[in-house]
């Protein structure tokens, strides 16, 4: 690992020294973590939101209430956890019931009789799987039934979907993939995938998966498709179904709980659609690795804005955060993704672009630029090139006394053949060209002229309009978009 | 090796021990040692005490007989864990029983040197002690091992004899416990090294190997 890796590493990512001083300390408030740390008091407060959470069944609270329970009342399939476990312990998932038997069958086709169940349980209450080892309350609930998309990736157990909310603006999200490795569970570090999402378009980019070897433990391997299901499936271009509504309910999460920074665990059922598991006061940061991207930038970014409501809050993200998605189309084919009114640059007329060492310094002007795949030559306004300096080139070229209009494209062609000579003695022409503009045919000036578009700096040849019609004062043409693939659904 | 300092005579004069004082400074630095490995390193323990409790043992033990002291507790804590998960009883029941099957392998154990050596020949000579604060171990990774999963218990091993061997390395050398103990100075430095890692806020060695994959720039966006 070279020093700039490390440097870059130390400016992005978010490590558990400065989660826990900058974000979880100050912004967690001891009242808000008891809420996240206690999943009755949770499902409570996101009722209270209209937020979906497992419906519970029981709730045992002590070894008499045990005695008594009527486990004929329970349905076929449920979920036993810890109100007050960490990190998955102690939960027990049961699909079924064996025909006339009190036992009912784990996901890994094992059965648990009513006795080994009542032991677990005391063990719940005994505080065996809880922070602290407190006594605690063992809740039965509700087992969720996985969406169809998402059971096809997964291993037997319920898939999630990890959301970290910041300032009321979701900054990060993944989709945990339950393995066979992880036994059916969600749990990172017991084997589960854990895939990045983009969040401006709630589309999977890349995969991970924990190194299986003991002590190796905390580091991850790229993967490009799912592990050990029947027919491996590749995880990455998965959409997610939901995707806005679940960047809502995260950050209704976190209004109801008063967790500043926070981690809201979220599963889509086949019926009900996105229901809440958990909210964590202190989530993990493998959010980071699932997205090849840091949590630090994302949160100092997002720390002094103010944010108006749900919709904003999801908008700055979107805008801030986006594009994870796009980067991974340029990653496979190589080429960028522009929008259909995308903001460029455009540099003064005799801007050097090879000397462009400052672009802070450079003189220059952000323009929205149409990109029509209609025209051959990029367009550019002619009051737009006035103002970067071709001003005297347009008036030298008014007085060649150009005819307004041709009646065919062949006329105007040979006007082209005949004059281009003269024409480009003049400073800033760099050729004729023949266009249509409102319908007529006509000969104008072509300029170079340098433009940032998505990041790159290049010279660009433009023909100059004098169409006042025109919404965009820039045109990209066909000649200048190869390399590029046009997103029509986004707009600036 | 080194003067005595007035401070050290005063309160080796007030009714501190000298093996008191040379205790509470191992703790002191052991705990450091623990802060270092936790908040620089990245490296998981069984919280502070078990690390300074076998850093200590070791001190008296010896580093070789404590590890194969460690090796037999470990061992004997997974296989009789193992075989009592298989029976249905209480948890506080299931981890009593341990320890009693943890003492008879023990004294086998005892006598197994006594008739063969096994290079351990001193075995009888060691504290009770730092053998039973060694035995100690067993309910730490037992518990991790009940509460998480037998790699997580592992991990947290490996990382509590690691930082133990480390810690028992650095007190058991002569210069440093003499230097220390007649340069008390040291105790309010370590207070104050332990503050300063308390607010330090940059990544863990750890996190950086843990973190590699996570490099594309877009914080220049």
């Amino acid at each position: 690992m070279g020093i700039n890796k490390v440097i870059s590493i130390n400016k992005e990512v978010l490590g558990l020294n400065r989660r826990n001083q900058e974000y979880v300390r100050p912004y967690n408030s001891s009242s808000s973590k008891a809420i996240a740390d206690n999943k009755i008091l949770t499902k409570r407060i996101l009722r209270k939101e209209l937020i979906q959470t497992p419906e519970v069944y029981k709730l045992i609270r002590t070894k008499k209430q045990l005695e008594f329970l009527d486990w004929n009342s329970l349905p076929k399939s449920f979920v036993i956890k810890p109100n007050k476990g960490t990190g998955g312990n102690g939960i027990i998932v049961f699909y079924g019931k064996e025909k006339g038997k009190l036992s009912w069958i784990r996901p890994n086709g094992t059965t648990m009789s009513q006795r080994d169940i009542i032991l677990h349980i005391e063990n719940i209450l005994e505080g065996r799987f809880s922070m602290g080892s407190k006594n605690d309350i063992a809740i039965i609930e509700e087992r969720i039934k996985t969406d169809s998309l998402l059971k096809q990736y997964s291993y037997k157990g319920v898939p999630d979907i990890r959301v970290i909310c910041f300032n009321q603006v979701p900054i990060m999200a993944m989709l945990r993939l339950p393995t066979k490795l992880s036994n059916g569970t969600a749990n990172l570090h017991s084997g589960a995938i854990c895939t990045g999402i983009d969040i401006e378009t709630g589309i999977t980019t890349y995969s991970m998966h924990m190194n299986g070897a003991v002590f190796q433990s905390d580091t991850y391997e790229l993967i490009d498709s799912t592990l050990d299901l029947t027919q491996n499936l590749q995880l990455s271009g998965i959409q997610i179904p939901y995707w806005n509504e679940m960047l809502e309910i995260a950050l209704k999460c976190q209004r109801a709980s008063g967790l500043g920074y926070i981690g809201v665990d979220i599963a889509i059922d086949a019926e009900k659609g996105p229901v809440v598991f958990e909210i964590n006061a202190r989530p993990g940061l493998g959010i980071q690795v699932a997205n090849q991207a840091g949590l630090r930038w994302r949160l100092e970014k997002v720390k002094d804005i103010e944010i108006k409501g749900l919709k904003h809050g999801i908008r700055v993200a979107k805008n801030l955060f986006g594009g994870e998605i796009e980067e991974n189309i340029e990653a496979i084919s190589g080429r960028k993704v522009v929008n259909i009114i995308e903001k460029i640059y455009i540099f003064d007329k005799n801007t050097n672009i090879t000397k462009i060492s400052n672009f802070k310094d450079i003189k220059k002007e952000q323009v929205k630029a149409f990109m029509d795949t209609g025209v051959l030559t990029s367009r550019i306004d002619s009051k737009l090139a006035n103002r970067i300096g071709f001003i005297n080139t347009h008036k030298e070229f008014t007085k060649l006394n150009i005819p307004k209009r041709f009646e065919t494209f062949k006329e105007a062609q040979d006007y082209i053949d005949r004059n281009e000579v003269e024409a480009c003695k003049i400073d800033g022409i760099k050729r004729l060209a023949k266009i249509v503009e409102e319908g007529v045919i006509k000969v104008r000036p072509v300029f170079d002229i340098p433009i940032k578009i998505s990041d790159k700096i290049r010279m660009t040849e433009f023909v100059s309009t004098e169409n006042v019609d025109s919404i965009y004062p820039i045109t990209i043409g066909r000649s200048d978009l190869s390399g590029y693939l046009i997103d029509t659904s986004n707009t600036f | 090796m080194f003067e005595t300092s007035k401070l050290t005579e005063w309160l080796l004069s007030h009714g501190i021990s000298q093996m008191v004082l040379e205790l509470l400074i191992a703790m002191c630095i052991v705990a450091t040692i623990v802060s270092i490995a936790r908040y620089l390193v990245g490296s998981k323990t069984y919280g502070i005490f078990a690390p300074i409790l076998l850093a200590i043992a070791y001190s008296y033990t010896g580093l070789k007989y404590g590890l194969a002291i460690t090796l037999v507790v470990i061992l004997t804590s997974l296989l009789s864990y193992s075989v009592l998960k298989k029976i249905r009883m209480h948890y506080i029941t299931r981890i009593a029983t341990n320890y009693t099957i943890l003492s008879i392998t023990l004294i086998l154990f005892f006598v197994l040197i006594d008739q063969f050596g096994l290079g351990l020949e001193n075995m009888s000579n060691i504290p009770p002690l730092a053998f039973i604060s060694i035995a100690t171990l067993s309910d730490f990774f037992i518990k991790q091992f009940v509460k998480k999963s037998l790699p997580s218990s592992l991990m947290s091993l490996f990382g509590t004899v690691v930082v133990a061997i480390v810690g028992w390395f650095v007190i058991s050398r002569e210069i440093i416990s003499d230097y220390a103990l007649n340069n008390l100075w040291i105790v309010p430095l370590l207070t104050a090294i332990n503050i300063l890692l308390g607010l330090f806020k940059g990544l863990r060695f750890k996190d950086y190997l843990r973190f590699r994959f996570t490099s594309r720039e877009d914080g220049n966006k």
